[in-house]
């Protein structure tokens, strides 16, 4: 369970312009949990309770992206001064409030069952002078929080991966990662949601579909979710599989 | 009422507005290159903003007509035909049964919009009819235009080409949108301060060129490398269309419609919205400068860019109005 950090003084942030139209949020330029809850509060309090011109907000590992219509914002709010001004204010009055609202931030906890049997999964263990099968073990032992959605619809950043099998990226990315592989690079661990090039160390792949443009939500995962790898056979992940075709 | 793709071109796709609320689950806006192209071809056949058009790249389909059709051109000017007939582009269009609309060599430009009065029949996905190529969804199958393909529009036109050869719709400004001189205007990005002084020098007085890697994702630059004065590994955060990157090899990118949501290199300098029309018009070998603004002169701008659509949008569909007052 998370526990409520009081804030006496609001969290350290800077607010910068990313264009016209969207404003920046930033904690810090850290993976970590505490900033992240932070960017996830944010966002959760702006979209459940949007500004007039309020269009969407972006989280993603320390900063957030807030995106607006000028013309709304003015006709609504300020019609001669500067959108992006009153826009700022807002951010302002809501981080200020945010020491309620981290609290209750709704996380689901998702469990995603993974074949390991990934390309990478004995260079990994050779590497870290451990078997295939420490390296699941370890890859299991622990939920892992989706810090952010982006790269690919559907692709989750989550963290953080046990430094005994925390792996470098690829220096040349694979032209083709298969749906579902499910990948280390550095402290983050991830799920390719579309055939696509990639350059993660793959250790496993999940039969699950963790994006379907035909279903509501399109995407397993949200930010802020918390996610439990559990290790399947490959029979198992035959009698699972929901990717079409391929 | 349809039309049938008889030659593929390449690229050709359903567009419409972009689509909100979905980037925190990675899901980019998109929408058409050249948003004000695409919104004036719907106003010109009287449609509302976001009705879907046809986005056409240079080779463009050949289309043919299964029915009679009230269409409009806007943006590229590709030499448009149908049959011996020159297509003008900004101004609606009649065009009739058994016609075939085919572009002849690229004049100008570099995204054409085709719209029909009613909109063409399309998919619609989280909100937006634009077809998103990634996930295959909406527009048109999800998907570009393929040799066959029989696309169909909503409503039969209840305008005549009589009636329209006596309107005098003109598309005011263009020149402004589209200005001979290639100056895109940008503000300074969130990481702009990691440039060295060198390259912020520079920034403003280069010239860039497009590149060849340059597709609806983003537009790759080439010119002078920039540089930082001490590299900074940057967690991934949010980006936008417009948003112009700089590259670990000392090039820019400047993000395009489909592009991805978040991105971890330097955001260096961002594309004002009121030029993207005429950025999304370049070509691969074409030159420009950036020329750099403050953030209040960008929000001035996109303001003055939204309300000259609304009056070209209101000149537009009073003839509408008044031919056909239901």
């Amino acid at each position: 369970m998370k526990t409520k950090v009081p804030l006496i003084h609001s969290p350290p942030y800077k607010i910068s312009v990313l264009n016209e139209t969207a404003l920046l949020v930033s904690f810090g330029n850290l993976i970590d949990t505490a900033i992240n809850d932070r960017v996830i509060a944010l966002h959760a309090s702006l979209t459940r309770d949007p500004f007039p011109g309020f269009i969407e907000s972006v989280p993603t590992y320390a900063s957030l992206a807030l995106f607006y219509d000028p013309l709304q914002v003015r006709i609504n709010r300020a019609p001669h001064a500067s959108a992006a001004d009153f826009v700022e204010s807002i951010i302002r009055q809501r981080i200020r409030s945010l020491q309620a609202e981290e609290g209750s931030v709704h996380k689901n906890l998702v469990t995603i069952p993974v074949y390991y049997n990934g390309e990478d999964l004995e260079w990994i263990a050779c590497q870290k002078k451990l078997t295939s099968e420490e390296v699941i073990a370890i890859h299991c032992a622990r939920t892992y929080r989706v810090f952010m959605i982006g790269f690919l619809p559907g692709f989750a950043y989550m963290g953080a991966v046990d430094q005994r099998i925390a792996v470098p990226r690829h220096a040349a990315p694979r032209t083709k990662v298969k749906a579902g592989s499910v990948g280390i690079a550095g402290s983050q661990t991830g799920i390719y949601p579309f055939d696509s090039p990639g350059g993660w160390q793959l250790i496993g792949q999940t039969p699950l579909r963790i994006f379907n443009a035909n279903k509501n939500p399109v995407c397993l995962l949200a930010p802020g979710d918390e996610v439990q790898f559990i290790s399947i056979s490959k029979e198992k992940f035959e009698a699972q599989y929901e990717h079409p075709g391929s | 009422m349809s039309i049938r793709v008889l030659k593929q071109g390449i690229l050709a796709s359903v567009q419409s507005l972009p689509r909100n609320g979905y980037r925190h689950l990675g899901i980019g806006s998109g929408g058409a290159m050249d948003a004000f192209a695409m919104q004036v071809a719907n106003f010109l056949v009287g449609n509302e903003e976001d009705a879907t058009v046809i986005e056409m790249h240079f080779p463009a389909p050949e289309i043919l007509f299964l029915e009679d059709a009230l269409i409009s051109l806007a943006g590229a000017d590709f030499d448009a035909c149908a049959g011996e007939e020159p297509l003008p582009a900004w101004k609606p269009c009649f065009i009739t049964k058994g016609s075939v609309l085919k572009c002849g060599k690229p004049v100008w430009g570099s995204k054409l919009y085709l719209a029909v009065r009613g909109g063409w029949e399309a998919e619609q996905w989280l909100g937006s009819r634009s077809t998103h190529l990634k996930v295959a969804a909406a527009g048109f199958r999800g998907r570009t235009f393929q040799k066959e393909d029989v696309i169909g529009f909503a409503n039969q036109p209840a305008v005549s080409g009589k009636q329209i050869s006596g309107w005098n719709i003109t598309v005011p400004g263009l020149p402004e949108i589209y200005p001979e001189e290639n100056r895109i205007r940008c503000i300074r990005g969130p990481e702009w301060s990691l440039l060295s002084e060198i390259s912020k020098e520079a920034f403003g007085k280069e010239t860039f060129a497009i590149s060849n890697q340059s597709d609806r994702m983003g537009y790759r630059l080439t010119g002078s490398p920039m540089n930082q004065d001490q590299p900074v590994e940057m967690v991934s955060s949010p980006v936008d269309a417009g948003t112009v990157q700089l590259l670990p090899d000392g090039n820019l990118i400047v993000l395009m419609a489909d592009h991805q949501t978040t991105g971890g290199y330097p955001r260096v300098a961002s594309v004002l919205q009121a030029d993207m029309p005429a950025l999304a018009q370049l070509n691969p070998g074409n030159r420009f400068c950036f020329t750099i603004v403050e953030p209040r002169q960008a929000e001035e701008a996109l303001i003055s860019s939204k309300q000259n659509l609304q009056a070209i949008k209101e000149r537009c569909l009073r003839y509408y109005q008044k031919h056909n007052p239901h």
